[in-house]
């Protein structure tokens, strides 16, 4: 609320100016103004350089859970005794706790505030009718609405109790819940109290959520078998920071998670066929596993490939069959700020152990679950792909800081937990019993991968706030992927998210700044995943350089590792540790809706006057004959007019034989006394000049897009050389929408062509502007009627080549 | 499956499924509207991104990659999206020709035109494209050419918005 409220503030109070600074006269513009008067005033818990402060702290919160899945049922029941420690400097009379579950009960505020029609929450489509069409429940929207009639949604606390055994007063507020305590927890003190609860998985097809069920009808087992993925599975504490309190936000859908980290041991209680992907490590292989599953574990860690543990044979077998019981899974987990698990006899499981010499975990355990949809998809890529993330992120920030790192397929497309990932891509069943997929998809399994595993860095390691600031956590991670999808094949068309594929969200006149509450952007793919990646390349590749950017960005990581930062600990962390101002660059990008189009309009050339007479009016002579002539005299030529000169050759003059450029004594006497009027140091800069007769050309530039920017000019001389030259972005410091820029070349180093940002790198808008001379740059249309060009990247070619026949099943 | 589509969309209870929580993907198309005043068309922009568009047909009940998989899928995806966009010119419905589809990136380019009038005019959109997918589809559509354009945003079932075709 706090942030809202701060956002509001600064929405309405740059155009009232109540900050106390004021243009009270003209209408210069500041593009360039320091944005202390916006970051919040360091402090001893975050300094002014963008570090955790000398006081930093954060809480901790400590997890001991038994789960039991009732899969007949799809329901958990669960018992947590929950160590609380209180490391802030304030004494808390009571806790918070999210219950994240209750965004699927009828009465939450998520579905209550559902606008109908609107892009309220995830899940099946409703449509307002208009004036053509008639309002639309979808099938799936009754289906969804049936699911939520038919079933009882949301966390049943069953019990909320100290460990001694006394109830503790707890009052619920949608997802969130206050217990309070006996007496207010000092500073420094823990406390411990035990939760039971219980609630219905959701259908995730169904009711679409971040976890949930999956059903498969057409399995061989009588009934057909479950996916399970458990995320949001247990009440888990609100965080509490130095800069908000307790982050008390409803969970309405979209803007996701920020947690405190701490320990976790969690047993899971499954039918004793099931194989379970889980953060943590598992702590009982002797009882879960087989001897064989043991020794393929054991040999996977160092493997050169990923090996199966769970064969696909092992896993067709268990689809088939039947639990005989259950078997209780022990998972242990270490400095996490969530976790997640999923549960299936469906499941395969391959690994590779991923080697980081020298790190904390040394080797840690990359490996992948999938049921046979998955296909050869995910034998080939899934493990592979979070290999490759793991070695380019860590480049980027710090050793993996886990022991194992995960990729689940599930019926959610893409979402992250600390070391587990669930991911949606997989194979199309054709009727031979193949299975095929498309490079798209392959890209879409490859990509969302490398996606979901780098959020175990960011945020799951830097411990961002999702629910306040999406663009933190999804606008690093979509940068460095689209950086680990270019070293994984600079071919595969990756959603890249460069600024030139931002142009045309830029140039909208609808949009919100990066710098909004995620609940309330529209678009926000474009929003808070594209732009801020935009921006992060541009500042790496072309305001700070990739060295300088590299270094900064790896020190925020490295500060923040394990802690809690801020748009303001980014920012400045940046500033500091590259040696840029980039004031005006995060004004621009994240706290305006501004975007990049910048026009050279003009481009004059100046030649020194010598001075000299008798070079330079014979100079002015030769100009003035380079002029056309004036049409009027052609045309009397045309028409064979008398002209009088012509016709009274005898008399002439003095004028008849000189022009008005005619050098005089006069002139060579002012040029000798100005010679003479200079000092010995103008002499010799003058002498020096004259001498190299250089090119002079002033450039004429304007700003139409409002973003202030690094011009970069590509430049073709007359030899047919070329050259780029970047002028930085402060040269719009005094005028931020008009300015000029003189150019010297040497003597023969004619100018003939600049052109503005010639390999589109800043997002410049209006391309045609930024020739000159002008030149006629041919609409997408045009340039695709000229090209044809053909994208078969989409194809199942795959299934195409092999003649393939897609069944109508998953 | 086109067909089906269009004609699934005919009854009042269109079966079609709501799209997984996909934590990167975008539900987006941006269009652009604008005149051409060397060809003298108006020419419309579409661009989707592919994950979204072969996944969105992919979860479409039927599950099947082989939608975008067929010989013709791309240009079948691309005729789709060009049901999905209304285009009145001065209050008369404009029938767009198809000029083709093409790979940019990770977005799928759709690209449509029409001859444009004579001097000024108002242009009536509506832009529905995936929005019978995912209700979180949001479609933001960019009238004028450059950066001097009106951005309008629709979501599943708004109603169609109007301005004036800058030239």
């Amino acid at each position: 609320m706090r942030f809202v409220l701060f956002v509001a503030a600064l929405l309405f109070a740059i155009p009232a100016h109540a900050q106390g600074i004021q243009q009270t006269k003209g209408n210069y513009e500041d593009k360039f103004r320091q944005l202390d008067e916006v970051l919040p005033t360091p402090n001893t818990y975050r300094n002014a350089s963008g570090a955790p402060g000398h006081e930093y702290w954060q809480q901790k919160v400590d997890y001991n859970i038994t789960a039991t899945l009732d899969e007949p049922r799809r329901r958990i029941t669960a018992k947590a005794t929950i160590r609380y420690t209180n490391n802030s400097p304030d004494s808390l009379p009571w806790l918070w706790m999210q219950l994240d579950q209750n965004i699927f009960r009828n009465d939450s505020m998520a579905e209550m505030t559902d606008a109908f029609g609107g892009p309220g929450r995830r899940g099946p489509k409703v449509s307002l009718g208009s004036a053509n069409e008639p309002t639309k429940l979808s099938m799936d929207e009754l289906r969804r609405q049936q699911a939520m009639a038919d079933n009882s949604y949301g966390y049943d606390i069953n019990a909320v109790k100290t460990l001694a055994g006394a109830d503790l007063p707890h009052t619920i507020v949608g997802t969130l819940m206050r217990i309070d305590l006996p007496q207010p927890l000092a500073p420094g003190e823990s406390t411990e109290f035990t939760i039971d609860w219980a609630f219905n998985i959701v259908e995730e097809d169904a009711v679409v959520a971040r976890s949930g069920y999956e059903h498969f009808p057409d399995d061989p087992r009588k009934g057909g078998n479950d996916i399970f993925l458990l995320a949001q599975w247990f009440p888990r504490m609100v965080a509490y920071s130095d800069y908000e309190g307790w982050h008390n936000k409803e969970f309405l859908g979209r803007g996701e998670f920020t947690l405190e980290f701490g320990d976790y041991t969690v047993e899971m209680t499954v039918p004793n066929d099931h194989i379970v992907a889980s953060t943590g490590v598992l702590q009982n292989p002797e009882t879960v596993l087989t001897a064989a599953q043991r020794q393929r574990l054991e040999a996977a860690k160092d493997a050169d490939a990923p090996m199966f543990i769970v064969t696909p044979e092992e896993a067709a077998a268990a689809e088939r069959g039947n639990p005989s019981g259950s078997k209780t899974w022990k998972f242990a987990a270490q400095n996490v700020r969530d976790f997640a698990w999923a549960s299936s006899r469906k499941f395969m499981w391959d690994a590779q152990g991923h080697k980081q010499p020298g790190a904390k975990h040394e080797t840690v355990m990359a490996m992948s679950f999938w049921p046979k949809e998955g296909g050869d998809l995910w034998r080939k890529y899934s493990t592979a792909a979070v290999v490759h993330t793991m070695k380019v992120y860590s480049r980027f920030s710090f050793d993996y800081p886990y022991p194992t790192a995960q990729s689940v397929n599930g019926p959610v497309g893409g979402m992250e937990y600390p070391m587990i990932t669930f991911n949606g891509p997989r194979t199309t069943l054709n009727k031979d019993g193949t299975r095929t997929y498309s490079l798209a998809e392959k890209v879409f399994l490859v990509g969302v991968v490398i996606h979901e595993v780098g959020h175990i860095y960011f945020p799951m390691t830097v411990n961002s706030d999702e629910r306040q600031w999406t663009w933190m956590d999804e606008g690093l991670n979509s940068f460095l992927d689209s950086v680990a999808g270019y070293e994984w094949d600079p071919d595969m068309p990756w959603t890249r998210s460069l600024p030139r594929d931002m142009v045309s969200y830029m140039v909208s006149s609808q949009q919100e700044p990066i710098m909004t509450q995620s609940d309330s952007v529209t678009n926000l793919g474009a929003n808070a995943y594209g732009k801020p990646s935009a921006a992060l390349h541009l500042l790496r590749d072309t305001v700070i350089g990739r060295e300088r950017f590299d270094f900064a960005f790896r020190e925020y990581a490295r500060r923040w590792k394990f802690k809690r930062p801020t748009p303001a600990d980014f920012f400045r962390t940046m500033e500091e540790a590259s040696g840029t101002d980039l004031d005006w660059f995060w004004r621009g990008w994240f706290y305006t809706t501004d975007h990049v189009d910048i026009s050279l309009d003009s481009i004059y050339r100046l030649r020194i006057d010598t001075e000299d007479p008798d070079i330079d009016l014979p100079r002015r002579r030769a100009e003035r004959a380079d002029e056309p002539e004036v049409v009027g005299i052609g045309l009397n030529e045309q028409q064979r007019l008398p002209i009088w000169v012509m016709e009274n050759p005898g008399v002439t003059d003095f004028y008849d034989k000189n022009d008005e450029f005619t050098v005089t004594p006069k002139d060579r006497k002012s040029y000798t006394s100005f010679l003479e009027g200079l000092d010995p140091w103008e002499r010799k800069v003058f002498d020096r000049a004259v001498k190299e007769d250089a090119n002079y050309y002033v450039l004429n530039f304007s700003n139409k897009g409002g973003l202030v920017m690094p011009i970069i000019l590509g430049l073709t001389f007359k030899d047919g050389k070329t050259e780029k030259m970047t002028i930085p972005a402060e040269i719009w410091r005094r005028n931020s929408r008009d300015v000029a820029k003189l150019l010297v070349f040497p003597k023969g180093k004619e100018l003939v062509q600049v052109v503005v940002d010639p390999d589109w790198e800043t997002a410049d808008a209006d391309i045609e502007n930024n020739h000159y001379p002008r030149r006629i740059i041919p609409s997408r249309i045009e340039a695709f009627k000229s090209e044809r060009s053909k994208a078969r990247v989409s194809r199942d070619l795959m299934g195409e080549a092999a003649g393939a026949e897609p069944d109508g099943r998953k | 499956m086109l067909r089906r589509l269009i004609m699934l969309l005919a009854l009042a209870l269109a079966p079609l499924a709501g799209g997984p929580a996909l934590a990167h993907q975008q539900k987006i198309a941006i269009t652009t509207v604008s005149a051409n005043p060397r060809t003298g068309m108006i020419e419309v922009i579409h661009q989707v991104p592919v994950h979204d568009a072969e996944h969105a047909l992919t979860m479409q009940g039927v599950r099947l990659p082989d939608i975008v998989g067929s010989a013709k899928s791309r240009e079948d995806f691309a005729s789709y999206v060009t049901t999905r966009f209304l285009l009145d010119v001065d209050g008369k419905p404009v029938s767009l020709a198809y000029v083709g589809a093409e790979i940019s990136g990770g977005s799928l380019m759709v690209y449509q035109e029409a001859p444009a009038p004579k001097g000024e005019a108002t242009l009536r959109v509506n832009s529905q494209i995936l929005t019978d997918v995912w209700v979180r589809q949001e479609n933001r559509v960019n009238i004028g050419s450059g950066t001097k354009v009106t951005t309008f945003i629709f979501t599943a079932g708004d109603a169609a918005r109007e301005a004036p075709l800058t030239r």
